[in-house]
């Protein structure tokens, strides 16, 4: 696994959703990201995609199986993201 | 109260059908209060530009963009010039129309009309100006009801309708959006002396209210003002009369 990748993906999820009372390295890579202890929701996921658009060039769109499956976790997201060429 | 300090830049407000009437006063009090001002009418451009040009005394920006709300292509066309100059911060759906009729005997262009202009117009409007809102982590929407849209009111099952339907979308929208100091809040007016009374029975109507006058424009366009301002900052998700007692 893409450590490195993770990592930044963790850092941006802290930075762009404004988790002030949360550590990137407090994120648990396989946790769900959403209904999980992150208290994110469907706005969050807007934000979160645009973010990950301007930071890596990848679009997850809302309707799209991969971006549903991309939210699961970090793991999952980082990997998305590694697959379509973004994170380089 | 200036909404902003001296250091940032003014916020900047649209009001969707306010060449005339609520709308007109709303437009008035925001540019007061110290916002840039985007004054939207879909007819009345002449009367907008004397408003606009009225309002500029105030040292505030105050600019007219003529779109029909109802139209979602030219509404998103006229957005994206508008936020291509800067964000939005304040948004006030107040544009309307009335068509009434005994429920009987309404045609069905009055019912679509009707419901077009403040539902349609309300997600033309407001869906493409949130999220820059949530982004920014500040914004104020007010959407203008109606105590029709709470009480009900003959000859306007149309417009009681969609009233009431705009302040279910202010309650789910302010649910969703809380978190982000984003607030949405409905004003609902009850009698006010606008336009839009001309042919209605007012002598039998004020009978209704128990204040026994008409509202008069500035006294709804008082609380918005308030609702769009940092004032407000806890209120969301509400529905607001201000009709004198009725409703």
């Amino acid at each position: 696994m893409n450590q490195e990748l993770e990592s930044r993906v963790k850092e941006l999820i802290v930075t762009a959703l404004e988790l002030d009372d949360v550590r990137p390295d407090d994120i648990d890579a396989e946790a769900p990201l959403f209904g999980g202890g992150l208290g994110l929701d469907s706005i969050d996921a807007l934000e979160l995609a645009a973010a990950v658009d301007r930071t890596f060039h990848v679009k997850l769109t809302s309707d799209d199986g991969d971006t549903r499956a991309a939210f699961r976790s970090v793991r999952a997201l980082s990997a998305l993201i590694a697959a379509r060429g973004g994170g380089l | 109260m200036p909404s902003s300090s001296s250091l940032s830049a003014p916020r900047r407000a649209l009001v969707t059908g306010a060449s005339r009437g609520i709308g007109a006063a709303i437009a008035r009090c925001l540019a007061r209060d110290g916002l840039d001002v985007v004054i939207n009418c879909r007819s009345q451009v002449e009367r907008a530009e004397a408003l606009a040009a009225d309002l500029r005394v105030t040292g505030r920006r105050v600019t007219v963009k003529p779109f029909d709300v109802t139209d979602a292509t030219a509404t998103r066309a006229a957005l994206d010039e508008l936020l291509a100059e800067g964000p939005i911060d304040v948004l006030v759906n107040n544009a309307g129309v009335v068509r009434d009729a005994p429920f009987p005997a309404m045609k069905r262009e009055a019912w679509t009309s009707v419901l077009s202009a403040t539902l349609d117009g309300f997600f033309n409007v407001t869906q493409p100006l949130v999220m820059p809102m949530v982004t920014r982590r500040w914004g104020r929407i007010v959407n203008i009801s109606s105590i029709s849209g709470v009480t009900g009111n003959r000859g306007q099952v149309n417009y009681a309708a969609a009233k009431a339907g705009l302040i279910g979308a202010t309650k789910a929208l302010s649910l969703e959006v809380a978190r982000r100091n984003v607030t949405v809040n409905a004003v609902a007016p009850g009698l006010v002396d606008t336009e839009m009374l001309e042919g209605a029975p007012v002598d039998e109507l004020l009978k209704l209210v128990p204040a026994r006058r008409l509202g008069t424009p500035e006294e709804v366009a008082e609380l918005v003002a308030f609702l769009a301002s940092d004032r407000a900052a806890y209120v969301t998700g509400q529905a607001l009369g201000v009709s004198g007692g009725l409703g």
